[in-house]
């Protein structure tokens, strides 16, 4: 772990698991950062994972940006953000349209 | 078992089970017979005085944890123990053979659930510790009762990755089946096998249409509902990607309502074993490619109010992953 940033702090957040090489993390990450920004849009926040440094870029429409390490810091933050947690399972999704 | 593994992690195994359920029986004859290999085996005892080091002395190397239940009071002596493990091994070169199994047994009062929470919870045991795998222990004489009293007793086998039934010869088999369909019907992804002092006996196969009885709803459990299985069926081509996406969501906002998610997925480095117990999920595992994926795709749900078609919905509509009907 590096003294002064501490990345990373644990050896991979599982939901990066199921990829193996470097090229293939590096997509993961691209590809999960824009599911990511697809499901936060709604809610008036962004996500941008420019593959550079660790962690996963998160900003409000007003401008208001925080870096987090991983998935579920972007659940906590989001709810943080918000002032209530996203939920999956919120009627939003469940009532049939 | 006597190679470093790859990522140079050790590998831990939680031995859980209910007060005499038959741990530390079980535990010394796989201790004797050596089926964990060269182990450290941790003892912890919600009472003062351990007697339960005494039995165990064939492992090659013991700490006893007495005088609090290390999934609450006693957790800071549980995390220093472990420290102290890594420690030590620290200190050897990695090119020679080192400490690669610890077995940690827990107090009957213990919630293995708990545990595994506080360890994977530590910065320094994630580096260093591998939960590998929950094995409860039940007692096939008094499971039942217990089940039908006690919560704990319920957290502790929906937590379990393996369920070994003890004193099976104790019992007849029509009491034993209704147990067993009970255990499958609280944790029905885990495999059970029995045991008698520890010895393996065989177990013939529950039939499927075995009922359990229902069980009584307990006044410590709240009044949200009982905590029931669902199944999930996904579809080969599932993204990965959007599905943990999706079940991090869902882990962010009800993880105090889901006791355990397991199951195996299909990502691009191979087959994924995934799962959960409560807010902590396990570091997933690759497993070796299989003729027969049968149960690949089917992820099962231990919560409480999880209907499957809510979760179908939601996890088309939220993150736009493909379920088929099951």
């Amino acid at each position: 772990m590096c003294n002064a940033c501490g990345n990373p702090a644990v050896p991979g957040h599982w939901t990066e698991a199921g990829a193996d090489t470097p090229s293939d993390r590096l997509r993961a990450r691209f590809h999960r950062a824009g599911l990511l920004d697809k499901v936060l849009r709604p809610y008036g926040l962004t996500a941008h994972d420019g593959g550079v440094v660790p962690g996963i870029q998160l900003s409000t429409l007003s401008g208001n940006q925080s870096i987090v390490p991983d998935l579920s810091a972007v659940w906590a933050e989001a709810e943080r953000l918000l002032g209530s947690p996203i939920d999956p399972l919120d009627p939003l999704f469940l009532n049939d349209d | 078992m006597t190679t470093n593994f790859a990522d140079g992690r050790m590998r831990l195994t939680v031995l859980g089970g209910y007060l005499g359920s038959g741990k530390t029986t079980w535990l010394r004859h796989q201790l004797h017979v050596g089926s964990f290999g060269p182990v450290h085996v941790i003892v912890n005892e919600a009472a003062e005085t351990g007697v339960d080091d005494v039995l165990l002395a064939s492992a090659a190397g013991l700490t006893l944890l007495a005088g609090g239940c290390s999934c609450c009071t006693g957790r800071q002596d549980l995390i220093a123990a472990l420290r102290g493990l890594c420690d030590q091994r620290s200190r050897v070169a990695s090119d020679v053979e080192r400490l690669q199994r610890i077995v940690l047994e827990t107090s009957g009062l213990a919630d293995p659930g708990a545990i595994v929470a506080a360890i994977q919870g530590d910065p320094v045991l994630v580096n260093h510790i591998v939960i590998e795998q929950t094995i409860v222990v039940v007692d096939a004489l008094h499971g039942l009762a217990q089940l039908q009293t006690e919560p704990l007793g319920r957290r502790q086998i929906g937590a379990a990755d393996r369920l070994i039934l003890s004193k099976t010869d104790a019992v007849d088999a029509a009491s034993l089946m209704m147990l067993r369909a009970t255990l499958r019907a609280l944790n029905p992804s885990a495999p059970q096998s029995a045991a008698v002092l520890g010895a393996a006996q065989p177990l013939p196969d529950l039939p499927l249409t075995t009922q359990a009885p229902p069980l009584p709803a307990l006044s410590d459990e709240d009044t949200r509902g009982a905590i029931f299985p669902t199944r999930l069926k996904i579809d080969e081509s599932i993204d990965w990607s959007a599905f943990a996406l999706w079940l991090s969501a869902l882990l962010h906002a009800r993880g105090d309502d889901l006791v355990r998610v397991k199951g195996v997925l299909p990502t691009p480095a191979g087959r994924l074993l995934l799962q959960t117990v409560r807010k902590v999920v396990q570091s997933p595992e690759i497993l070796p490619a299989q003729d027969n994926p049968s149960e690949d795709g089917t992820i099962v749900f231990i919560g409480r109010g999880f209907r499957p078609e809510d979760l179908q919905k939601s996890l088309r509509r939220f993150a736009g992953v493909a379920t088929s009907d099951r």
